[in-house]
């Protein structure tokens, strides 16, 4: 009889009706888990730089358990090493000595206290570890792809069991710490995928040659692991069921395949079935990025093995996973990104409260402050990683009620609004538009997924609405309006001016807003001016129709304000689509067959062109007079303050939602 | 006024061509440095081909992103091939490509290279100048080797800078 750590009955809830099979108990090895759902280890920086856990990583993790309902809430994965080369992140937790394990039983403490099922993983970084070392160690010496990496070197055989020894040690530790399952971490180009992976084993010895060689460290592990691990403790491992490393003759399919039955063989009790290396050339998670792309593999992987399958990778709703799990095409749904944009995520789904998910944008952002050194922050949740600081995350209502009034029903007006609201002022949203989402309302009809920032202005509306937001759309705020309605405060949030240039009266210049809206008239030559965001975006839906687009900039580079884990898709595509860049330029002159282009260092040259489309931004200046010679407390947020990306809005937006 | 678009070309290739001379000379400007600081017991050439092996080895490391076997064996050496010839072409040089008779064998060619006239103005002895290019591309090919996991050897056939009017390098894969 398997064992069950917390009773959950889902039956009264309406997510569970609508979703029977996420919210159904499984039988993983000898533990009952009340339902399908699970918090997918993942880094976020937020522990001391010796390893040990912080508040801020209690906290962090206290947040998303509360999120799974009773299912699999993982910590992140610790490193095992005192010599740290197995340490991939700055931040990331250890557990190579008991001196540790007070700090990961309060990680273990917060889960159960939310009565989920706390997970523990194993993880050594391998070739993409030594983040505070000369160099790391692999099965091979294979050379850095990317430099951001530091070097790495071939493990000797005593080395190997060495590490095993480690996964070993750390297991007990996690087993000692109170948490109910173990997991290794095979997967994005960590040590245990080093060792199976045909590009970076070479070795001839035993823990090389064939995939049952490249295995046997593997092996090693696990049963290692469970050797360690009290019985009724499932003990799975995270596993690539395609590398996407074709291009450096990484395994085939069939050899990936061959790993799930070796790990199942050696006692592992499920699989998380996953995809890539950080130096695959493939993106897989990012929003360009179809959702549901990658799920066929778990069927695949569920032909071959006979333990349950767990799978992430762009499942952001519940709705294919609910179906996969219906069809026996997939056991568990591992949740990330989602989970770091929404930690209650889940949880809204059982409570029908889908429509409040702030989901995620799938941009990216997380990860590229994990390689910088910087804790996680997202994108699109201004409170993540602040969840220790109740004054942030769990602002009190206002002292005083206040009436607001907002300019501007974009992102940063719109997070603002509802969070001022929910803190007990009166906010009043007026919008010239008609309709709310500022600039976003074009933004969304750029390609490659950009109709997914579309989710935040849907749950800012909807969170506006609880929260007894009045809106005024069609309605321009000017001066004599603010006289008459003299509020305590304004919040300026009225999006950037669009930078004119000299000749921007002729015919054939038109607004970044009327392209991607499709009300202008665009010809088949178009310079797009400003290398940013809204540049890029727009020259890639023009390009997109077929137009030759040249993208003219005054940054360095294009796509300045896109993170970098997000901006070589963007290059990618713009060079796929025929894109002309010139950074570090401006435009000298607009002639009648064109534009001249000026670099930086005085170089000219005509670029003919039959339609400019202006995406330059500058601050918004508007009202700002007026509200200060009322006298009345004014903010100004978002691109009105300093144009930038939708992240910066949104956070914006909260920030001075919480301090009015 | 309209841009003279002809001016403006005139003038960044001038740009460019001064670019790389400046490079070139700069180059043996900090040889002198290197040779004058090693000291009488060192000869010129060991420290001309250690500079070739640092730089090989630094490029080769830049090379890897690039490196792809998509297209198989015959697809890598062409990218691999062409990503030497274009490291010649910034250097100044006129490169091109020709495949050989053996599966995965190139041959890149040099019909100009401005390397020798500017070591011949730091009285730098030519076989140096071809001995060093030779070495850096040999290093270049040591991290790639490794990367691909496939023993790869270039060697020089011929040298502008031994008189012989072109530069032959043949790359291959070694058995």
């Amino acid at each position: 009889m398997a064992k069950t750590l917390f009773e959950w009955d889902y039956s009264d809830y309406p997510g569970a009706k609508r979703y029977p099979h996420l919210f159904k108990p499984i039988e993983i090895g000898n533990l009952l888990v009340p339902n399908r759902i699970k918090y997918a280890a993942t880094e976020e920086n937020l522990n001391g730089l010796d390893g040990f856990i912080t508040d801020s990583g209690v906290a962090y993790m206290r947040e998303r358990a509360k999120g799974v309902v009773g299912g699999l809430c993982f910590m992140q994965g610790v490193y095992m090493d005192e010599a740290r080369k197995g340490q991939g992140y700055v931040g990331q937790a250890a557990a190579w000595d008991d001196k540790f394990i007070p700090g990961l039983k309060r990680i273990a403490d917060a889960i159960h206290e939310q009565r989920a099922v706390a997970g523990f993983q194993l993880m050594d970084c391998g070739r993409v570890g030594a983040v505070e070392v000369e160099s790391g160690h692999g099965p091979s010496t294979v050379p850095q792809r990317l430099r951001i990496f530091k070097p790495m070197y071939e493990m000797t055989n005593a080395e190997v069991r060495e590490m095993v020894q480690q996964h070993v040690d750390a297991a007990r530790r996690g087993a000692d710490a109170g948490f109910d399952v173990m997991e290794i971490s095979g997967i994005v180009g960590y040590l245990i995928s080093n060792f199976i992976s045909s590009y970076t084993n070479r070795r001839t010895d035993e823990y090389g040659g064939d995939i049952r060689g490249r295995m046997q460290a593997v092996v090693e592990v696990i049963q290692g692991v469970k050797a360690v691990c009290p019985p009724d403790m499932p003990v799975g491992i995270r596993l690539c069921l395609e590398e996407l490393l074709d291009d450096v003759r990484g395994n085939t399919p069939e050899e990936s395949i061959e790993t799930y039955k070796i790990a199942e063989e050696a006692g592992a009790d499920y699989i998380s079935c996953t995809l890539g290396w950080q130096e695959s050339i493939y993106p897989v998670i990012s929003r360009d990025i179809p959702m549901g792309n990658w799920v066929h593999l778990a069927k695949r992987a569920k032909e071959h093995v006979n333990i349950p399958i767990q799978m992430a990778y762009r499942l952001f709703k519940p709705g294919l996973p609910e179906e996969k799990i219906g069809l026996e095409e997939l056991d568990i749904w591992e949740i990330c990104r989602s989970m770091i944009a929404d930690p209650l995520m889940p949880k809204k789904v059982l409570e029908g409260r889908e429509e409040e998910i702030r989901h995620c944008v799938a941009c990216n952002l997380c990860l590229a402050r994990l390689f910088r050194d910087a804790p996680m922050t997202c994108y699109i949740n201004p409170v993540c990683a602040h969840e220790a600081n109740p004054e942030f995350a769990d602002p009190a209502p206002a002292e005083e009620q206040k009436e607001v009034m907002i300019v501007g029903a974009g992102p940063a007006g719109l997070e603002c609004a509802y969070i001022a609201a929910q803190r007990g002022h009166e906010v009043h949203v007026y919008d010239k538009r008609d309709v709310i989402g500022g600039t976003l309302n074009e933004a969304r009809n750029a390609p490659y997924g950009d109709d997914e920032l579309w989710t935040c202005i849907e749950y800012q509306e909807v969170m506006c609405k609880k929260a007894g937001v009045e809106f005024h759309l069609g309605t321009e705020v000017t001066d004599e309006l603010i006289e008459d309605e003299m509020p305590d405060t304004i919040v300026l949030a009225t999006g950037p001016v669009y930078s004119k240039i000299e000749g921007a009266d002729s015919a054939k210049v038109v607004s970044l807003a009327d392209v991607m809206s499709g009300k202008a008239e665009v010809g088949e030559k178009v310079v797009v001016w400003g290398n940013r965001k809204p540049g890029i975006g727009c020259a890639l839906h023009l390009a997109k129709q077929g137009k030759k687009v040249t993208l003219v900039g005054k940054d360095k580079t294009a796509g300045f304000d896109v993170n970098p884990s997000f901006k070589w898709r963007y290059m990618i595509y713009m060079r796929q689509n025929g894109i002309t860049a010139y950074s570090d330029c401006d435009i000298a002159e607009v002639s009648d067959d064109g534009i001249v282009v000026k670099t930086y260092d005085g170089y000219q040259w005509p670029i003919k062109c039959d339609t400019i489309v202006l995406t330059q931004r500058e601050p918004n200046e508007n009202l700002k007079k007026t509200v200060q010679s009322e006298g009345i407390e004014m903010f100004v947020i978002g691109d009105a303050l300093i144009p930038r990306n939708l992240s910066s809005a949104v956070h914006d937006g909260y920030r001075i939602g919480i301090r009015i | 006024m309209p841009v003279d678009a002809e001016k403006e070309i005139a003038k960044l290739w001038r740009a460019m061509h001064s670019a790389q001379n400046e490079i070139g000379k700069t180059y043996y400007r900090w040889r002198q440095v290197a040779v004058e600081c090693a000291g009488d017991g060192v000869k010129p050439l060991d420290v001309a081909l250690r500079a070739a092996e640092v730089f090989g080895k630094d490029i080769g490391k830049s090379l890897l992103p690039r490196m792809n076997w998509l297209k198989g064996e015959e697809g890598f050496m062409m990218i691999l091939g062409k990503a030497l010839a274009g490291l010649w072409i910034t250097d100044g040089g006129s490169a091109t490509l020709a495949k050989g008779e053996n599966p995965g064998e190139i041959f890149i060619k040099c019909t100009r290279d401005p390397w020798p006239s500017w070591a011949k103005e730091f009285g730098v002895p030519m076989e140096e100048v071809a001995l060093s290019r030779e070495r850096m591309y040999q290093a270049i090919l040591e991290d790639v080797s490794v990367f691909m996991n496939i023993p790869l050897k270039i060697e020089m056939q011929k040298a502008i800078a031994r008189g012989q009017g072109e530069t032959v390098m043949r790359l291959y894969k070694a058995e």
